[in-house]
């Protein structure tokens, strides 16, 4: 059933499209305040290191400097995602851990002395052995990071739901691969930064982010403060993708700067130190085994996991489960075996990355589900429509599926794409392949154990009802947040997105809203938005019926007009009805607020990966490689989406055209590299290559939607956000494979390796 | 990173900038576009007193034909200014080609060619074409000036022959009567990446007939390198499939390149092959372009 909507499902243009256009948008990093100071955060030079002593005399004498802290200056309780987990200080104590690991700060009246008072820090240290590898770092008499981590294990899972071993002793087939995940690295295009404000016991922070609670409650938490009496603004922002979703060194050390200098402290990062501070996609080991009926129906999956965490657990705890939980979504199978573990190593920790945890294991398990298909001399398409997810199914590790389109979305990509013909007539060199993705619509638990709600909104219609404002806690990183919840607002309240203002993402004046990540948005946030609507709907038209004595019933308000249902005479606007209501009762404001159904099993990790809903894609590739350079020219992609009802659609082919180039460059390009030391070589885009627009494909994309809406979100909406990045590695993978006979085991799947993966073959070739 | 404290002198001529490097000495150096320099002091890998720049020096801008000389390009020329010149893409489109393919539009509108060859790295674009093309470069000082093959200029990585107080003023590039000229940059995409290894070749061909032909190579050795042994194998040659195949394995055969973030020393080597074949194809074929 389709409804007919007034303002959602349009391509309205982004409420802040002009102000960023123009370059009126003010980003953290663009604010200035009185008085205000610049600090800076001295790192370590060392992976691994004993910390004998810092002397800080010479840079505090340097005149201009305002503060030097160290440990200690600032409270030593540790932070982190989970109270198990907490492993990180402000400052290191006895040591450091990485290369980039903080040290001190340094808070001065300009960036020069900055940058002079932090060479004048003498730290000592005694050098330590160190390790950068996940499977060296779990070897006995390895380096040991943290003490209470015994053998570098950060975090170690083991689910078993049905019987995988009985399922592969009775399989057709089975068959095991094993693949590798590179590290890499969000790199958004506005550097983080943060500036603290303490003013009369109450600390402000301007930040970067994309959750300000979280920023607001690990803040108080370290300092000590109510969480009242911090408040956390997110400014205009660029981009994110997961790698500002906690607090870094800038907000903890510019807090503590701030209230030992009493003026406001401007910190950032530059490209190197965001590189160095990392919190980007982990390196992982995947080993995959599935076993297969006669007909290709998986039976059983095994996915045998290592992953380095490097030296902080960051998010990473959550990306460790988010790993194996994911798998399962896209294929309907009952047994399924997940066993993972997270060291350390001596390198910059890992965290959240678009997509977190899931790209690289769909990559291998895209890439395997591929070879089992040829060893059944089945057409891989086909495999995957045999074994695709259908709606209303619930997943071995119980997460419950509402609507699902995954053997839509692999049926329109076939026809849009040409499959068939071209499997059949494609020349050698080119090549096509398919994958699919499927991520949550926002994680069914908050991001920290509290039982607040997921989202919350309110309305205020202005006086003369000219204007509405909506405040919320939802954060827009430029992802158009703002824009699809003002549509929301609108539809919701009967009235015009033109006239649609907001206030967000500010924890003083903005209802809590966890924020931009897990692509919880705009359902979780839409959820409450429309509530909030509703409400505001519900009182303007009993005020509606008052003034025009009518029934209530009959009324309906939608685009800012009241009309009757049976008489079309009888009319009135929003603005007329909202100031009288405003003159009669006060204020005209609605509030909504959202929480999740209890979600998922009781194993332990089960709640990492539910959620209210779910979205799925499927992606079809084609490409041309050259056989004597291995290079990969991807000439065309189809993508297909089952994202739900859409809001914006031009906001949603920004999403999907977003995630393909970062799937792009993770797929053959990215890659963080580091030295022998454990400093990184390439923090910097001319040699940590993202794409340029000339490397993008032609794409086309489309929508699929089923008979029924999806019952859990506002107007059945789902995700896009990161469920679109998904597939292209696995994709690209299968299409050169198509293309040339040849797999590369390990992303990025570089021009080098599929040169080398040519050459081997030819080799073996001639051999045999 | 923060960009260090520096003395900045706008030299109104060649000769003022020339003794102001003589007196100011090694921690002098001159700055044009400064899209090295500036990037280096920043990262802390240059640490100069002084920079010198010369920019306001506008007659080392020009891109002229003169007859006697041949193309003489002014070392400030711009890339952009390099791949839209009228007089470059009449006679040799190859060096606005390799301009056009270098870096990205910002650094192309400020870095400049005589940057490009001073700063003598191995994986500079327009080395290997300005080589291949037998292009001469101008030094001068404030007292007078000596001239020499590009080729001879370079001596390592960020190396070369050049003194302290010369200042690279021109480019020529005498009429050869090569038939056709090309480079190859292989990059690891499509733009703003450096050269994994660069092959350009100058041909002057008589029907099928190969009259001359000289080769050079980036981003394989300390230096930009020529290589003889293809050359040779080449001249007065018929031209055939297996032949330029042949001329590749020489190429790959004859360079010395090292392993490194962008590739190992065994693409790389294989790359020359693919791309000295396919790069003599193109200049025989289509002339320069
Ligand atoms: C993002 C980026 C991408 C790049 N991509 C490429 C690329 O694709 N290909 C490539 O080849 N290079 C590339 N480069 C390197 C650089 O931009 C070029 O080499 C450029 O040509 C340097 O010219 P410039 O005028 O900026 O030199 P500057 O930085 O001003 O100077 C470089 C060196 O040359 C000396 N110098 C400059 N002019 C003279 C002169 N007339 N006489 C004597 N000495 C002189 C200076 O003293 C200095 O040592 C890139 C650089 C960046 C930052």
């Amino acid at each position: 059933m389709k409804e007919q909507h007034s303002v959602i499902g349009k391509s309205v243009p982004k409420i802040d499209g002009r102000v960023k256009v123009t370059g009126q948008a003010k980003y953290t990093g663009d604010l200035k305040l009185s008085n205000m100071l610049v600090g800076k955060i001295l790192t370590s030079p060392h992976a691994h290191a004993k910390i004998l002593n810092i002397d800080t005399s010479q840079a505090e004498q340097l005149p201009g400097v305002k503060a030097v802290i160290t440990h200690k200056d600032v409270p030593d309780l540790k932070y982190g995602i989970s109270p198990a987990r907490w492993d990180e200080n402000i400052f290191c104590i006895d040591k450091v851990l990485f290369v980039g690991d903080k040290v001190a700060a340094v808070a001065a009246i300009d960036e020069e002395i900055v940058y002079k008072a932090l060479a004048l820090i003498k730290v000592d240290y005694e050098e330590l052995p160190a390790v950068f590898d996940p499977l060296e770092a779990l070897e006995e008499g390895a380096p040991l990071l943290h003490e209470s981590f015994a053998g570098n294990v950060n975090t170690e899972i083991h689910q078993n739901f049905g019987d995988v071993e009985k399922a592969f002793s009775e399989a057709y087939h089975v068959r095991t691969d094993q693949f590798v995940g590179q590290r890499t690295y969000q790199c958004p295009i506005e550097p983080h930064s943060a500036i603290s404000v303490w003013e009369g016991g109450k600390l402000t922070v301007y930040s970067s982010t994309q959750s300000p609670h979280y920023f607001q409650y690990y803040i108080a938490r370290q300092f000590g403060l109510k969480m009242g009496d911090v408040r956390v603004i997110k400014p205009y922002m660029g981009g994110g993708f997961g790698g500002k979703l906690e607090p870094t060194g800038l907000e903890f050390a510019g807090a503590a700067l701030a209230m030992k200098t009493g003026r406001p402290v401007k910190m950032f990062y530059d490209r190197h130190e965001m590189f160095a501070h990392n919190r980007g996609r982990h390196k992982q080991i995947m080993k995959i085994t599935t076993g297969v009926d006669k007909n290709g129906k998986i039976i059983g999956v095994h996915a045998d996991f290592i992953m380095d965490g490097g030296a902080y657990t960051s998010l990473g705890v959550a990306t460790a489960y988010y790993a194996g939980a994911m798998l399962p979504l896209t294929y309907e199978y009952e047994n399924y075996k997940f066993d993972m573990i997270r060291a350390y190593t001596n390198l910059p920790a890992c965290g959240a990355q678009r997509g977190h945890g899931h790209p690289q294991p769909r990559y291998a398990f895209e890439c395997h589900l591929d070879m089992v298909a040829e060893d059944l001399g089945m057409d891989p398409l086909e495999l995957r429509m045999r074994n695709a997810r259908q709606p209303n199914t619930i997943t071995p590790n119980d997460f419950k599926i509402n609507s699902c389109e995954m053997e839509a979305c692999l049926e329109k990509a076939k026809e849009l794409s040409g499959w068939q013909e071209k499997k059949e007539s494609l020349p050698s060199g080119k090549g096509i392949g398919v994958a699919v993705g499927s991520f949550v619509s926002g994680a069914g638990y908050p991001i920290y154990r509290t039982n607040l709600p997921q989202a919350s909104a309110v309305i205020k219609v202005n006086e003369d009802g000219t204007s509405a404002t909506l405040y919320t806690g939802a954060v827009d990183i430029g992802q158009g947040s703002d824009t699809v919840l003002c549509q929301m607002a609108a539809e919701a309240m009967g009235f015009t997105y033109e006239q649609m203002k907001i206030v967000a993402a500010d924890t003083e004046t903005t209802p809590h809203d966890f924020g931009a990540y897990a692509s919880r948005q705009t359902l979780m946030s839409g959820a409450a938005v429309k509530q909030a609507g509703e409400e505001v709907y519900q009182q303007l038209l009993e005020m509606a019926s008052m003034m025009l004595k009518t029934d209530f019933r009959d009324l309906v308000c939608c685009l800012g007009m009241i009309s009757s249902k049976t008489n079309p005479e009888v009319t009135i606007t929003f603005a007329e009805v909202a100031r009288e209501f405003f003159v009669r009762k006060g204020p005209l404001v609605g509030k909504g607020s959202y929480t999740p159904p209890k979600l998922g099993g009781t194993f332990k990790g089960a709640p990492v990966g539910t959620s209210p809903a779910y979205s799925f894609c499927a992606q079809v590739s084609q490409v041309d490689i050259d056989e004597e350079t291995g290079e990969i020219n991807v000439e065309e992609v189809w993508d297909v989406h089952d994202c739900g009802t859409v809001i914006n659609p031009s906001l949603v082919q920004a999403q999907v055209h977003g995630a393909l180039f970062m799937g792009v460059g993770e797929a053959v390009w990215e890659e963080v590299l580091f030295d022998d030391k454990g400093k990184i070589v390439n923090a910097n885009l001319g040699e940590y290559r993202l794409p340029t627009a000339l490397d993008m494909p032609k794409v086309t994309t489309d929508l699929v939607f089923g008979d029924e809406l999806e019952p859990a979100g506002p107007w059945g909406v789902k995700e896009v956000g990161e469920g679109a990045t998904i597939p292209t590695m696995g994709c690209y993978s299968n299409a050169i494979y198509d293309a040339m006979g040849v797999r590369v085991y390990s992303l990025p799947l570089s021009y080098e390796k599929v040169w080398r993966a040519l050459k081997e073959k030819r080799e073996q070739e001639q051999q045999g | 990173m923060y960009l260090p404290d520096f003395d900045y002198h706008a030299a109104a001529s060649v000769e003022e900038a020339s003794n102001l490097l003589g007196s100011l000495g090694t921690e002098a150096k001159l700055i044009a576009g400064g899209t090295d320099v500036m990037r280096m002091m920043k990262e802390g890998t240059l640490a100069l007193k002084s920079l010198i720049s010369i920019t306001r020096v506008k007659d080392l801008k020009s891109i002229t034909h003169d007859q006697e000389k041949g193309v003489v390009i002014g070392a400030l020329a711009t890339h952009n200014e390099v791949m839209l010149s009228p007089v470059l893409q009449e006679k040799y489109m190859s060096v606005c080609e390799t301009a056009h393919h270098m870096a990205n539009n910002q650094i192309r509108n400020i870095g400049t060619i005589g940057g490009n060859i001073a700063n003598a790295v191995p994986s500079a674009d327009f080395l290997p074409i300005l080589i291949a093309l037998g292009a001469e470069i101008t030094l001068q000082t404030s007292s007078g000036s000596r001239s020499m093959p590009l080729e001879d200029f370079f001596v390592g990585p960020r190396q070369s022959v050049i003194k302290q107080d010369e200042i690279l003023t021109e480019i020529i590039i005498p009429e050869k009567g090569f038939s056709g000229s090309n480079y190859h940059k292989f990059g690891l995409r499509r733009s703003g990446a450096l050269a994994v290894v660069g092959v350009a070749v100058a041909v002057t061909m008589e029907d099928n007939l190969c009259k001359d032909v000289r080769i050079a190579l980036g981003a394989v050795a300390p230096t930009p390198v020529r290589v003889p042994e293809v050359e040779e194998l080449l001249r007065g040659r018929e031209i055939s499939a297996a032949l330029l195949e042949e001329a590749g394995q020489v190429a790959a055969a004859n360079c010395r390149p090292i392993d490194d973030i962008r590739g190992s020393k065994e693409y790389r080597q294989d790359m020359v092959r693919v791309f000295t074949r396919r790069t003599l194809r193109k200049a025989i074929d289509a002339g320069h372009v």
